[in-house]
């Protein structure tokens, strides 16, 4: 349950990613490469030219000395600070650069999954990868690389210039070099999860509040103000635990920096003493380099202190190079069948490959016909209806739309409306062209009121401009089914599998859905899964199913004349006022009040006078 | 200073509330930054006495000092700065708690914040709030450092003292000028940046709609384009942040380069020796980091500063109602209306007598919403709402919502198991010394809301995992969980809205019995209201309300009103 499902990329995969990306660009490469290294030579210019100013001082030299000084030093302070600021936006437009590519392709990638996986990995694990993971590397190519590459670079060129000052020198500063990698060593692998556990401390810690936020009413129905008050106390306490046992752990590692910089600084004074007084080097040589060492030093930890940042951005790097190695869904751009009778024949599935969901399913739904699928929860429905939309393909048997399998049918002819609504934030016609990219205000206009949603989305603070969706202008779950109608108009498919479109609607809203529905399918072939029988005697065939299986089939009057599972499930739908106050049977569960009552004869046929003349419409 | 702000308060508070480990945080911080500034002095010491004389005991003294002042330097910073850190997050951990025991207010917090951002001032805002107990210590060992090296200086050489303490300010002033553009650059690439993250996110939670209508392409190109926009800031922002980096690194090199140049003058000319010479430099290269502290530090503290007055708006915002002292009478389980305005309801009448099961129709669904709301947080209405006689609004607001209980229609669920969130109240069975009772009553909720079958679908049963906010369950599903949670919380009065819309017909049936067994059979003397459009749920009541336009338009069974009021047949028409 908590195995991630969606790959993550291992640290080899990811390193021969990135260096791809970098053999890719090699002018930026390049050029951020040697800029980098120039301004890190001109930022230790002054140290050196001092160092012999020194030098000139104890030789009792004249003050015309400080000029050639004062040149250079002038000269390296206005050359490198170009160079510095060059190099920095260099590294940063390099790492920004591969960023957007990776993210683009990251959510190509992740668009395509096949219905499947993204079932079985859940979406958050996704849309953290997109999201979070994301900015994550954003921050760090922001914050960490530019830094990270320049101390790097300066001390490379400070040690090379000590070991071009003297060898012996050169070593002496080197001997930081291990102390700070047995420092990196002791602390990144305690760091690593101790930074993981505050991380998920810190989600638990939001995902109990947001919880509470959203959940507001039911808090107060149910007087959980204290018990939830006491969860995000618990939850947050422990957050600052960690992080507190995590800064503990950082400042031992820092203490350590401190140990690897004494050491450091001491080497090169020690031997630079013994090295004067053979005269190997100068006074000034010994001072140039202990300042460049210690010159160092801030860099240095702020190097240090970036490698977990980076690594957290690696582990993020990781997860979203994983997401590019999975194989997208195969949509053969196939040919486009002349014509469009959907044939589902022996189609077998299961989601975890031993609890078979369908069983032998095979139905036909005639070019221009609505065929609906009845039945109670958990029969199978709606995996009927996404094998038929090709979303997910069947374990036995075929799904063909024409004779071409759906799976290979060319995107777009075949339109799923899902029970799961969403309204894409965003101004509202944009999330309208979403279905066709360059609708006309007219063409989307038409579209609306043809489901019978312009009147309210004209009523709109902006109209069609109005910000809807997440943080956005609120709607009601009947208008968002609407707009979900405005966009399969809008894309004019071949084929629509609508999916308890009516759902969440209450009955007043449901009738209006179901009128919008009926005119988004006019004229199109449609598998329709019907909650509200309106829409199973509004369709020319009706399949019942139960448990995965096909029970029964046939048109409205055939299958109530039969007397069977459809009938009580219309004796039961149409069951009214003739119960009276209060049905007299308290043995309430499941199952046997179906069987039990067929609703008397008037009654039925009282129902089929009102009912709601949906078939005329879609004649 | 003429008013004290709420956000000043907070800040203060989180001052005086912290002060033993700030106070000796922020000391050892300033002896940490005091070692710090004497390292490249000793260097010239080292330098000038060791080094230079070749005599060793003086090198090893002096290295010995350095080795000292290195351990003192490593232990005031681990001490330091654990006791800052953990002062810090104790004080982000307050805040946190008493923002989030605001927002969960029993009378309701009146606000119209969304919940990104309450969120958004529980996170960034309390820590950037707590950030000012950083700020502090960071300022007093900056102003220790600069003080310790300009009295070095002004020891070696005043005119050389002077001119450091000058210039550094000077030059980092003129520096920081720039500081307003760059944050509003940083701002729009955090802006741009943001937008595609949250369209990239949006996108894939909303895939299933995408996919449906094979609108994959369209919205890959639309992050094309944002993802795009986003990068053309990041370099945007790069280019005016890296200028800035470039002319600082050009000026401080200028300016450490300069007074280098001074000191070597100086020392040519015999005014200062060699070891001197070098501690000039040293600490000149040493002093641009504190004093670029000094500079920055006013912008962090004006970021804490507006921080804590968000905190302070949600800390110190209203509550919508009052804090009601008042039981209602003995055995008033009754629910009475008298000529309530609220929103769309116009002069609303209505009655619920103890035991009675009172189907409500609103033939405008925004009326049935109305009166949902009201019933929850009675705020903001005209006319009377009586609980067992006393104004709902006045009654302790514990007790009134252990009498009336009224689920919300948009049903929320907590991440947990399916047994969790249907036992939302562990002592909903408190009343009863039997563990086995309770197991029962739970037994008939799960039935009368029909969970059980969905308990059944799973192999762990009522122990099966719920996801953040029940997304791993169907709509129906949801409904069926809170409609059990509500029937075993068996409060004395149920208001429920339309709490069958997402189950199928035959389920629909099952629970419409099962409310009416459960609360209303032989011994029960439960009231409850069901605000419906649902015939299959009204069939089930005692008694229907027909609400028009914002008030009672008929009154009667279901059978009744069916059969003679055209409106209310059309309401309730499937």
């Amino acid at each position: 349950m908590t195995h991630p499902i969606l790959p993550v990329a291992g640290p080899r995969e990811s390193r021969a990613w990135l260096g791809a990306q970098l053999r890719a660009r090699p002018g930026g490469t390049g050029g951020t490469l040697v800029v980098g290294l120039f301004a890190a030579a001109t930022a230790i210019v002054p140290a050196y030219a001092l160092g012999l100013l020194v030098d000139r001082v104890r030789a009792g030299g004249g003050t015309d000395a400080l000029v050639p000084v004062a040149v250079v030093i002038v000269a390296a302070a206005v050359v490198g600070g170009v160079a510095t600021g060059v190099s920095a936006h260099l590294i940063r437009r390099l790492g920004a650069g591969i960023l957007a590519d990776l993210r683009e392709r990251a959510l190509d990638t992740a668009l395509r999954l096949p219905a499947a996986v993204l079932d079985r990995a859940g979406r958050g694990d996704l849309v953290s990868r997109v999201g979070a993971d994301v900015s994550a590397i954003d921050r760090a190519v922001t914050e960490v690389l530019p830094t990270l590459i320049s101390a790097l670079l300066l001390a490379a060129i400070s040690l090379g210039t000590m070991i071009g000052i003297d060898w012996r020198l050169g070593l002496a500063g080197a001997v930081a070099v291990p102390l700070h990698v047995l420092g990196l060593r002791w602390y990144l692998p305690r760091a690593a999860p101790a930074y993981a556990a505050e991380r998920v401390a810190i989600a638990q810690r939001s995902q109990q509040f947001v919880e509470s936020v959203q959940g507001i009413r039911t808090v107060h129905a149910y007087r959980l103000e204290d018990r939830h008050l006491a969860g995000i106390t618990a939850v947050s306490a422990r957050a600052r635990d960690i992080s507190t046992s995590v800064f503990a752990l950082y400042t031992r590692f820092v203490g350590r920096i401190h140990g690897a910089e004494l050491a450091g600084l001491g080497a090169v004074l020690a031997v630079g003493f013994l090295l004067v007084r053979r005269d190997a080097v100068t006074l000034g040589e010994v001072s140039a380099a202990a300042l460049l060492l210690h010159r160092l030093f801030g860099p240095v930890l702020h190097l240090m202190v970036t490698f977990d940042k980076a690594q957290d951005a690696g582990a993020s790097l990781a997860r979203l190079v994983g997401v590019l190695g999975t194989d997208p869904e195969g949509r053969g751009g196939g040919t486009a069948p002349t014509a469009h009778d959907l044939v589902l024949t022996g189609v077998g599935f299961s989601y975890d490959g031993t609890t078979p969901v369908l069983r032998d399913v095979s139905l036909r739904v005639g070019s221009g016909q609505v065929v609906a699928l009845v039945g109670s929860t958990g029969a199978g429905k709606t995996t009927v209806a996404s094998i038929a939309a090709g979303a997910l393909r069947p374990g036995h048997g075929t799904a063909t739309l024409g004779g071409v399998p759906v799976n290979e049918l060319p995107a777009r002819t075949v339109a799923l409306v899902s029970q799961e609504t969403h309204v894409f934030a965003g101004p509202l016609d944009e999330d309208l062209r979403l279905a066709r990219p360059h609708a006309t205000p007219e063409e989307l206009t038409a579209a609306l009121a043809r489901v019978g949603a312009l009147t309210w989305v004209l009523a709109l603070p902006e109209g069609l401009g109005t910000v809807v969706g997440e943080g956005g202008h609120p709607l009601t779950p009947a208008q968002a089914q609407q707009l979900a109608l405005a966009r399969v108009v809008l894309l004019d498919p071949a084929v629509v599998v609508l999916d308890e479109a009516t759902a969440e609607a209450g009955s007043a809203g449901a009738r209006d859905l179901e009128q919008a529905a009926a005119a988004a399918l006019a004229g199109r072939t449609a598998l329709v899964v019907a909650h509200r029988l309106t829409q199973a005697v509004a369709a020319d065939h009706i399949i019942v199913m139960d448990h995965g299986e096909i029970v029964e089939s046939g048109p409205h009057a055939d299958l109530v004349g039969a007397g069977a599972s459809y009938a009580r499930l219309w004796a039961a739908w149409t069951a009214r006022a003739a119960d009276g106050p209060g049905p007299p049977r308290t043995d309430a569960a499941a199952g046997p009040v179906v069987g039990s009552g067929d609703p008397p004869v008037p009654q039925r046929r009282q129902v089929r006078r009102d009912g709601p003349p949906l078939t005329a419409q879609r004649e | 200073m003429s008013k004290i702000s709420a956000g000043t308060v907070i800040l203060r508070r989180a001052v005086a509330r912290n002060g033993r480990r700030l106070w000796s945080g922020t000391a050892l911080a300033g002896v940490y930054q005091l070692c710090a500034a004497l390292v490249p002095i000793l260097i010239g010491v080292i330098v000038d006495r060791g080094v230079a004389t070749g005599d060793l005991t003086a090198l090893l003294v002096w290295i010995a000092v350095l080795a000292a002042v290195y351990l003192v330097l490593a232990v005031t910073y681990r001490f330091g700065a654990r006791r800052l850190q953990r002062a810090i997050a104790e004080e982000g951990h307050q805040l946190r708690v008493e923002l989030a025991a605001r927002i969960l207010h029993p009378r309701v917090l009146r606000a119209e914040r969304h919940t990104g951002d309450l969120l958004a001032v529980t996170t960034t805002d309390a820590e950037y709030t707590s950030y000012l107990l950083d700020h502090i210590p960071r300022i007093t060992s900056a102003l220790v450092a600069v003080t310790v090296s300009a009295v070095a200086l002004l020891l070696i050489s005043p005119p050389l003292g002077l001119t450091v303490l000058v210039a550094i300010p000077v030059v980092l002033a003129v520096l920081n000028r720039t500081a307003p553009l760059i944050a509003r650059r940083v701002k729009e690439q955090q802006d741009q940046a943001g937008r595609a993250t949250a369209l990239a996110t949006d996108l894939v939670t909303g895939l299933r709609a995408l996919r449906g209508i094979g609108a994959q392409d369209a919205a890959v190109e639309r992050y094309h384009r944002v993802s795009r926009h986003a990068l053309a800031a990041t370099l945007r922002a790069s280019r005016t942040q890296n200028a800035y980096l470039g002319a600082s690194t050009m000026l401080s090199a200028l300016l450490s380069g300069g007074i280098a140049l001074m000191a070597g003058w100086f020392a040519l000319t015999g005014r200062i020796t060699v070891g001197q010479f070098i501690t000039v430099i040293g600490s000149a290269q040493f002093l641009v980091e504190p004093f670029g502290v000094l500079a920055v530090v006013p912008g962090w503290t004006a970021a804490a500063r507006a921080a804590a007055e968000r905190v302070a708006a949600v800390v110190g915002a209203d509550v919508v109602l009052p804090p009601g002292a008042a039981a209602p009478r003995s055995g008033g389980h009754e629910l009475r209306l008298t000529d309530v305005t609220y929103g769309p309801l116009a002069g609303l009448r209505l009655h619920v007598r103890g035991g009675e099961f009172v189907g409500v129709v609103a033939r405008r669904p925004a009326d049935a919403e109305a009166l949902a709301r009201l019933l929850a947080v009675p705020d903001g209405h005209t006319g009377d709402v009586l609980l067992g006689g006393e104004r709902l609004e006045a009654v302790d607001r514990g007790r009134a919502r252990q009498v009336l209980h009224s689920e919300p229609h948009r049903t929320d669920l907590f991440t947990g198991t399916l047994a969790s969130n249907i036992a939302l109240r562990d002592d909903g069975g408190r009343h009863d010394d039997d563990g086995r009772h309770d197991d029962g009553r739970l037994d008939e909720a799960l039935r009368a809301a029909a969970v059980a079958e969905v308990a059944h679908l799973h192999p762990e049963g009522l122990r099966m995992p719920v996801t953040e906010r029940g997304a791993n369950l169907s709509g129906g599903q949801r409904q069926r969980v809170a409609l059990a949670r509500a029937l075993l919380a068996a409060p004395p009065l149920l208001v429920l809205h339309d709490p069958t819309t997402a189950v199928d017909a035959v389920t629909e049936r099952a629970v419409a019995d099962g409310i009416r067994a459960l609360r209303h059979g032989s011994d029960a003397g439960y009231g409850t209201v069901v605000i419906t459009t649902s015939p299959t749920l009204l069939a089930a009541t005692d008694r229907v309300v027909f609400i028009g336009d914002g008030a009672v338009a008929a009154e009667g069974t279901h059978a009744e009103l069916v059969g003679h009021d055209d409106s209310y047949r059309r309401t309730v028409l499937r």
